[in-house]
């Protein structure tokens, strides 16, 4: 087993926020927080407008773990960032830290009182009996232990967003690209990038551009 | 006697200072972080997809990676 991963297909997605929905809904998230949404940009230019599903990435990194005050995080064997809201303080710098936003808080009243921070946890829970009562009322459904993957990659009616094993994954999105480009739709493109955004088991480090050949860069 | 009292009066005071300097620290135990258990022990619902059996980690990846191929609509329509 890899680590787990989702990819969005902006070629695919069609904006129909179903992920936001099915997310919501199977873990019962409270109002005001959304730990997946949708984000589209060149909105109404013909050809131009593409959407992706934004959720946690469960970096390999991640900056979240780095800088929490408390070490309410922890990953997981399967590559699934997770954290303990019995630990957690809600202050708020994950959220800070994270490049996706994916941390939320439910913020309520006049003076903004937070929560503990919550998140996409993959559909695998947290530190609570797997599929208890009390492991959902804090982090929604472990669809994991119940041998599922996560409701929004496999509900996605159009299959942009798919989620699991970030081999089979990564294959599936290769595919795709192979076959557009076979097909005559941006030709000469390739899956580049993969191994850099999300590694392999024997893909090497990736080389830092020196500085000099960066235009402007010091 | 007159003195007695008073040096009785001074200990009592100096025992009543002292007691600050025995009292235990008022500082929270740090929270420690709970093992997590490992999906592939299965979930105790009634929800679990069958074909696996819980607590063993290679059924449960076989049957993720097969759940896996079926967000492949190439391998599905085939």
């Amino acid at each position: 087993m890899a680590r787990m991963k989702f990819i969005c297909d902006t070629e695919r997605c069609i904006e129909c926020n179903g992920c936001v929905t099915a997310c919501k809904n199977d873990n019962e998230v409270p109002w005001g927080v959304n730990r997946r949404r949708v984000v589209t940009v060149n909105d109404g230019i013909i050809g131009q407008e593409k959407s992706i599903s934004v959720a946690c990435m469960h970096c390999s990194d991640a900056p979240c773990m780095a800088v929490c005050p408390v070490d309410c995080f922890y990953r997981t064997d399967e590559g699934v960032v997770l954290h303990d809201k019995d630990i957690c303080i809600g202050c708020g710098y994950c959220s800070l830290a994270c490049p996706f936003g994916a941390p939320q808080f439910l913020s309520q009243g006049a003076f903004g009182t937070r929560s503990k921070m919550d998140k996409c946890t993959f559909c695998s829970g947290g530190p609570e009996e797997n599929g208890s009562v009390a492991e959902f009322e804090k982090y929604g459904r472990n669809r994991l232990a119940e041998g599922k993957l996560p409701l929004c990659a496999e509900m996605c009616s159009t299959k942009a967003l798919i989620g699991g094993d970030s081999d089979v994954i990564s294959g599936i999105f290769n595919q795709r690209v192979t076959n557009r480009e076979k097909n005559g739709k941006y030709p000469g493109s390739k899956p580049f990038g993969w191994t850099t955004a999300y590694g392999g088991p024997d893909a090497p480090a990736p080389t830092p551009t020196p500085a000099a050949k960066i235009p402007g860069a010091n | 006697m007159k003195f007695n009292f008073k040096t009785l009066g001074l200990c009592f005071a100096a025992a009543a200072l002292l007691v600050a300097c025995s009292e235990p620290p008022e500082i929270a135990p740090k929270a420690a972080k709970r093992p997590d258990v490992a999906p592939y022990m299965g979930a105790n619902n009634g929800f679990m997809t069958k074909g696996w059996a819980p607590g063993n980690q290679t059924s449960w990846t076989e049957s993720i990676d097969k759940r896996n191929q079926g967000q492949n609509e190439n391998s599905r329509v085939k």
